[in-house]
């Protein structure tokens, strides 16, 4: 461990610049939101176990609690749990290893991000604490965020400080990335993960900015009273939900760029194999980034516009499988041949391909305007993104701590609970969300606590959905507690124990000290962290 | 404290630093719970107790980031230059939305525009006055910084005071403009128009304080005897920045 100073040192932790340590602050924070999300998740299941009211007190103010527990679950788990775990903790974790620098470019600016982040999470959970809980869903949508009792400001400053969490990083990598790779690293020799973070961050860059600007009008004119989304006054409610979903469909790709990055390094790695059609894969993650932001609308079909808006948007939103096709056919290739080691990253690796299989496919009859029209705000949409963006992106969570688990603890993760967490996980998954495709399909439509003026049968699919729920959470409680295990009684590991290619293991300590490597990282054209064949 | 790189560039202890922390508690205290407290609570003493809490923290935090920032060497030299541009795009990002709220409402009114309540004896000679104001001061701060090449501290210090005069009329006028107008009973929940003229106006003007702080920063820093370049650089770029986004907002919310 270098010359490091050993010891667990309190104020060398929370006034830390170093980016590992940075990155673990991010990973505490966003497991904790996960956390408590899941947990509101468990309400919103149990609620919808019978159509009427189950656990709301009574159908006056049920309503509101329902949405209390729907603001939490989506705004923590997206904001709180998948942009930070993944842009947060891997990226920070990450990039400046699998690039050879020794740190960031701007490391205060690195911990102000993190803490500004923490901030996010704070201002989220006096949710439980304030007596006007904010109850506007993730989207906040007006009238009804202007008009509701719930605390609106909240909410939007849980945005902003999360948002300028994210700009303030992004700014940090992309200069971190362009300006301080190891010489002799060109930009065909980088690490899929570091390309999933860097087309992700430029989205953050451009995007996150105009979901702050939305968030701060709506906040103008619930408290200063202002007209923005006010059409009897000259606003316009829809300009809200352009502007909103103008942000909120790139980010999507925000979660999706770096965590198909994740699986790319760990099917390399397990496969021992390059990575197949780099270059198609890397355009691809270009593709999107100019892609991304004209395709919004198809969450807008059904608010009245004109047919040649939706029709160019579903054409663009179609064009959009291309990209990630190309992904697609790189990642499943990148096994092809190769001597596969099946452990536990590569199970979650194999259950996410699966799951962008269902999640892409449900998401062609969303993109087209005559089917969308009948299943938009149903269920089908909910499972459709669960699939692809909950928990696709969470298992690359899990996966990524799962695969550096040796790097960052300097000791081997317990492989046999790992697994059962894992079945659990993605028993459960299937459990819950197959059920409500097809209710979805019938008719169930999202965010619904009282179905009761349906049919009587979509009640049943509803039980199977929450025991699959309390499945999934039983897995949670395994993989968390068997990190938190082997973090402290895990087999010592050595500095390779995948004997992989890439920087991070070949040229660092376990754990890395402060400054990554031992000596300074040079390489030449040859060397690439997917060169097994040599 | 974050010094980095002692013998060859190699670093053996964990970095700490202690103001990221302050600013974001002073950010959270001072913003968001004074907002919460005034706005939600309707609690004067809430907003003031958490702005009490609030301003030391953030000042002591920007304090101590200015003196770490100028005093220790950074693991590469002269990347502020580059991120500084980044950051940029995504401002340009937001005042983007806002223009993009505007040309909304703007177009969606057809002829009913301005809409009611709308005084009909606009200034619309202050804005130029005001634009005259901001590109002289963008001048003035490129004579400090050629000042500054030419290791003239004493000249870059007057020069960037003179600028920091000049920004300070300039947010005088905005002032000015304000409470006239709100005296005319046009205020920010008045109509779609002057939603978006406040909110427009008063983003930029927010901008212009935060310029004006980092002018101040340069310059207390330089009379300390602390001068880095690439900061001069970067507060400069800023700075046009914000000058440059006046021409937009000047033409499109006063004379569109
Ligand atoms: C082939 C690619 C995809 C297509 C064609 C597609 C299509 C769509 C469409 C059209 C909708 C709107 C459905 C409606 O409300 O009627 C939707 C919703 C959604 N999609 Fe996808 N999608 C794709 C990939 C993804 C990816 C990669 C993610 C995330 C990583 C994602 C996450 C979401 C989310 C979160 C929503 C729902 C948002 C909400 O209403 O709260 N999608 N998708
Ligand atoms: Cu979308």
């Amino acid at each position: 461990m270098s010359t490091a100073s050993s010891g667990f040192k309190l104020s060398e932790w929370i006034f830390t610049t170093d980016h590992k340590r940075i990155g673990i602050l991010y990973l505490i924070g966003s497991i904790a939101a996960f956390a408590v999300a899941g947990i509101m998740a468990l309400l919103i299941r149990i609620e919808q176990m019978s159509p009427g009211a189950t656990i709301v007190s009574d159908v006056y103010t049920g309503g509101e609690q329902y949405n209390v527990w729907l603001y939490f679950h989506g705004a923590a788990m997206i904001l709180g749990f998948l942009i930070p775990g993944l842009t947060g903790f891997a990226a920070n974790y990450l990039i400046p290893l699998m690039i050879g620098a020794k740190d960031v470019a701007f490391p205060r600016i690195n911990a102000l991000s993190v803490w500004l982040f923490w901030a996010g999470i704070v201002l989220a959970l006096l949710t439980f604490v304030v007596p006007d809980k904010p109850d506007v869903m993730w989207t906040g949508y007006p009238p009804y965020s202007i008009k509701t009792g719930g605390n609106l400001a909240l909410y939007v400053f849980t945005v902003h400080l999360i948002g300028f969490s994210s700009i303030l990083a992004s700014v940090n990598f992309l200069v971190t990335i362009i300006y301080m790779r190891a010489p002799g690293m060109g930009w065909m020799q980088l690490n899929m993960f570091i390309w999933g973070c860097f087309t992700a961050l430029i989205i953050q860059l451009v995007f996150v900015p105009v979901l702050a600007a939305a968030v701060t009008l709506l906040l103008f004119d619930r408290y200063l009273g202002t007209h923005f989304y006010d059409p009897a006054n000259g606003g316009d409610v829809l300009l809200y939900q352009n502007l909103f979903w103008f942000y909120s469909h790139p980010a999507v790709y925000v979660i999706f760029l770096p965590a198909m990055g994740i699986f790319y390094e760990i099917y390399a790695t397990m496969a021992k194999n390059r990575i197949f059609n780099y270059k198609a894969a890397v355009y691809g993650m270009i593709g999107i980034v100019l892609v991304s932001g004209e395709v919004w609308v198809h969450h807008l079909y059904y608010s009245g516009m004109p047919d040649w808006i939706r029709i160019g948007q579903m054409v663009t939103t179609l064009l959009i499988s291309v990209p990630v096709g190309l992904m697609t056919i790189s990642l499943f290739g990148t096994l092809y041949r190769g001597a596969i080691t099946f452990n536990i990253p590569m199970y979650y690796g194999v259950a996410a391909l699966y799951l962008l299989l269902i999640g892409g496919l449900t998401g062609i009859p969303l993109a087209m305007t005559v089917m969308s029209v009948h299943l938009g705000e149903t269920s089908f949409v909910h499972a459709h993104f669960h699939f692809i963006m909950g928990i696709f992106a969470a298992f690359s969570v899990f996966a990524a701590v799962d695969f550096w688990f040796p790097k960052i603890s300097g000791r081997m993760l317990h492989e046999g609970r790992a697994k059962i967490g894992f079945w659990l996980n993605f028993i459960g998954v299937n459990v819950t969300f197959w059920p409500l495709f097809i209710i979805g399909v019938d008719g169930m439509p999202r965010r619904y606590w009282d179905y009761s003026q349906f049919p009587a049968y979509f009640g049943n699919y509803h039980k199977v959905a929450t025991i699959g729920a309390f499945i999934v959470a039983t897995g949670m409680i395994i993989t968390i507690s068997n990190w938190l295990l082997s973090a402290v009684s895990g087999a010592k590991a050595s500095n390779n124990p995948w004997g992989s290619k890439s920087l991070e293991w070949t040229h660092t300590e376990t754990p890395p000290g402060p400054g990554n490597f031992p000596q300074d990282v040079v390489l030449d054209g040859n060397w690439s962290p997917y060169n097994y064949s040599k | 404290m974050a010094n980095s790189a002692s013998g060859h560039g190699h670093v053996h202890h964990w970095e700490t630093s202690v103001a990221p922390l302050l600013i974001v508690g002073g950010v959270l205290f001072l913003v968001v719970f004074g907002f919460i407290g005034w706005f939600s609570y309707n609690s004067a003493m809430l907003a003031i107790v958490s702005a009490g809490i609030g301003t030391p923290l953030l000042l002591a935090g920007i304090a101590k980031w200015t003196g770490e920032a100028l005093t220790h060497k950074p693991l590469v030299e002269g990347l502020s230059p580059i991120a500084l541009p980044i950051f940029i795009v995504s401002e340009v990002f937001i005042f983007l939305s806002l223009f993009a709220a505007y040309w909304t409402m703007r177009l969606s009114a057809g002829p009913d525009w301005p809409p009611a309540g709308t005084p009909t004896n606009m200034n619309l000679r202050l804005p130029i006055i005001m634009t005259v104001i901001l590109v002289a001061s963008s001048l003035t701060y490129h004579v400090a910084e050629v000042k500054l090449e030419h290791n003239d501290r004493g000249g870059f210090i007057t020069w960037v005071l003179i600028s920091v005069v000049l920004g300070a009329v300039f947010l005088a006028c905005t002032v000015y403009e304000y409470s006239h107008l709100m005296h005319m009973k046009f205020s920010p929940s008045t109509n779609a128009y002057s939603s978006i003229f406040y909110s427009i106006t008063g983003f930029h003007a927010s901008h212009v304080l935060v310029g004006l702080g980092a002018f101040l920063t340069v310059m207390l820093a330089a009379v300390k005897g602390l001068t880095n370049q690439y900061l001069a650089f970067c507060v400069g770029l800023y700075w046009h920045f914000v000058d440059i986004v006046w021409f937009f907002v000047a033409s499109q919310v006063y004379y569109w």
